[in-house]
């Protein structure tokens, strides 16, 4: 059966909306053609930033990014907050909901990153149940995002990408390709990212990440702390044509943030770049 | 590899990232899988990526700290020039109290291992009480508000009379500490001791205010929001009720009271 993908009002390029912009962004929509936005951010919480957040959540359109639901873990999913989540889905619209392929908690407590999983296939067929597990409980389709990895945990039977495209697949449901965790990853595992993207379902990509990182022991960190370098920018141009449909693509920024006008400069540059390739026929492979 | 493996490489990974000592992973990888019931293959893996994951180490530990130092920005100053900071920290991770999928938790998960551990509290008695004011400090501003089961706005009236109750604004708190914590600062974190009663609320900026009470006045604070302002007053033994009426119509213009309402009827037996 071919893979269903979720469509909606996000094109372009969009901008993760961050405490900073709250109030900016509130006073009138400065061009951003959608905000990406963490529901454990929102969720529950009051006062002032609050109030401000949910002005824009509820006039522009909104993808939903989780961080904590620890897709690969082994922890009961919470039915509070996957109730609380639903209602907010349905608060902000957003056509799907994206999570992290990784797991954050382990025996009730949470570490609040983003772990990798052993990349084997007992690793795979878990988080393949918990997937589906979560797709019944959400009211959106649910995407996973592919995750920078500094470590492989345990000894690894798959390499990453077949481990990403055996739960995809075997879950059934749509990519958030990061490409800068593509390329974070090929920086400190030494591969090549051209020949990493062909053996992935690329026909599964819904949205699309793009970001900065950063040096620090001895490896390459994704940051999301700087703004986002050239190479990552035409491996993004590279891969669209290869999906062959104009996936919206997000910029994170989530530290060393910069003010609004920044990274609304840097956001319509990027724009630029994925303008420029778009409308190029499809290519099956890297040339 | 069975699924309990892949279990045990997530218990193993997160034990690296939040046990206080590094040493065994850093001594020997290998060995400290071995003692978490991984496989040989396994052993290997972690001897392969023994500096990693001690990287993974470093940024989870840093990811869970700096909520808390950001909310406790006095505790920190108190503990950090003889090192306790570190060591307070390293012992709330290891703690492993951590249970919430919000982010924001990480400092209330903090105060309440603080409050149940007791840590630090022979060296410095107040600790409890510093943390908690700056806790407090950060939520009222964020307080999600009166939820479903408030008094609907129409019900009460912005001038009190001695008849009423006072309902505070769903963020606004009356507390008391043993230590004036108000008054510290990072440059003085320690607070002289001295009962001090204090009103917590959110101003119409939607930023976090504080007034310091009388005795009578907290008294007044609590007592009014269950029997009337009228015999609450009496009660306490105020003498001037005007007094006191004109103190909570100030309260209200400022935001920490939402308004007032009739005493619910007492009712006998």
């Amino acid at each position: 059966m071919a893979f269903h993908l979720p469509t909606g009002p996000c094109t372009g390029v969009g901008l993760g909306l961050r405490e900073p912009h709250f109030a900016l962004a509130a006073e009138a929509n400065p061009g951003v053609p959608f905000w990406e936005i963490a529901p454990e951010n929102v969720i529950g919480d009051g006062g002032r930033d609050h109030d401000t957040v949910c002005k824009v959540l509820s006039r522009d359109p909104v993808v939903t990014h989780g961080l904590g639901l620890s897709v690969g873990g082994f922890d009961p999913f919470d039915a509070d907050y996957l109730r609380q989540l639903a209602e907010f889905l349905e608060f902000t619209g957003s056509p799907w909901h994206s999570e992290h392929l990784c797991f954050s908690t382990v025996d009730g407590s949470a570490t609040h990153d983003l772990l990798p999983m052993p990349l084997t296939r007992a690793s795979a067929r878990h988080t393949i149940r918990r997937v589906k597990e979560l797709k019944e409980r959400l009211p959106v389709p649910l995407i996973l995002e592919n995750i920078t990895f500094y470590a492989e945990l345990g000894m690894s039977e798959l390499a990453e990408p077949d481990f990403l495209a055996e739960v995809l697949d075997g879950a059934d449901v749509g990519w958030l390709l990061d490409v800068n965790n593509v390329y974070v990853n090929a920086l400190n595992f030494r591969f090549d990212p051209w020949r990493w993207f062909d053996r992935v379902p690329l026909e599964r990509v819904v949205q699309m990440h793009i970001a900065g990182h950063t040096q620090a022991f001895g490896l390459t960190l994704d940051t999301h702390g700087a703004p986002v370098i050239d190479p990552v920018i035409r491996l993004m141009q590279e891969v669209l044509p290869r999906i062959g449909r104009p996936v919206p693509v997000l910029l994170e920024r989530d530290n060393a943030i910069p003010c609004l006008d920044t990274l609304l400069e840097e956001r319509a540059a990027i724009q630029e770049a994925y303008d420029q390739v778009v409308a190029v026929p499809v290519r099956r492979s890297h040339d | 590899m069975t699924e309990a493996a892949v279990l045990a490489l997530q218990r193993a990974l997160v034990e690296a990232a939040l046990m206080p000592d590094p040493g065994p992973l850093e001594r020997d990888p290998g060995g400290f899988a071995a003692g978490r019931g991984l496989s040989e293959a396994d052993q290997a893996a972690f001897r392969r990526f023994k500096d990693r994951l001690l990287v993974y180490r470093t940024l989870v530990r840093g990811n869970l700290v700096e909520p808390v130092e950001w909310v406790c920005r006095v505790t920190r100053a108190l503990l950090e020039p003889s090192g306790a900071w570190d060591d307070c920290m390293a012992a709330f991770l290891a703690s492993r109290g951590l249970q919430s999928a919000y982010y924001r938790d990480v400092s209330a998960t903090f105060l309440g291992w603080l409050a149940a551990t007791g840590w630090g509290l022979d060296r410095w008695p107040f600790l409890l009480h510093l943390a908690h004011y700056e806790l407090l400090n950060a939520l009222v501003a964020r307080h999600p508000g009166a939820g479903p089961d408030a008094v609907p706005p129409g019900a009460l009236h912005p001038w009190p009379r001695l008849g009423d109750v006072l309902v505070l604004d769903a963020p606004g708190q009356v507390v008391t500490y043993q230590y004036h914590v108000h008054r510290a600062t990072p440059e003085a974190p320690v607070p002289g001791p001295g009962t001090v009663h204090l009103l917590a609320y959110r101003d119409a900026e939607g930023d976090t205010r504080w007034l310091e009470l009388t005795p009578a006045t907290a008294a007044l604070l609590v007592g009014a929001r269950s029997a009337s302002i009228g015999q609450t007053a009496l009660d306490l033994g105020l003498e001037d009720l005007s007094e006191a009426v004109e103190l909570l119509a100030d309260f209200q213009a400022k935001g920490a009271i939402r308004g007032f309402r009739p005493a619910p009827a007492r009712t006998g037996g």
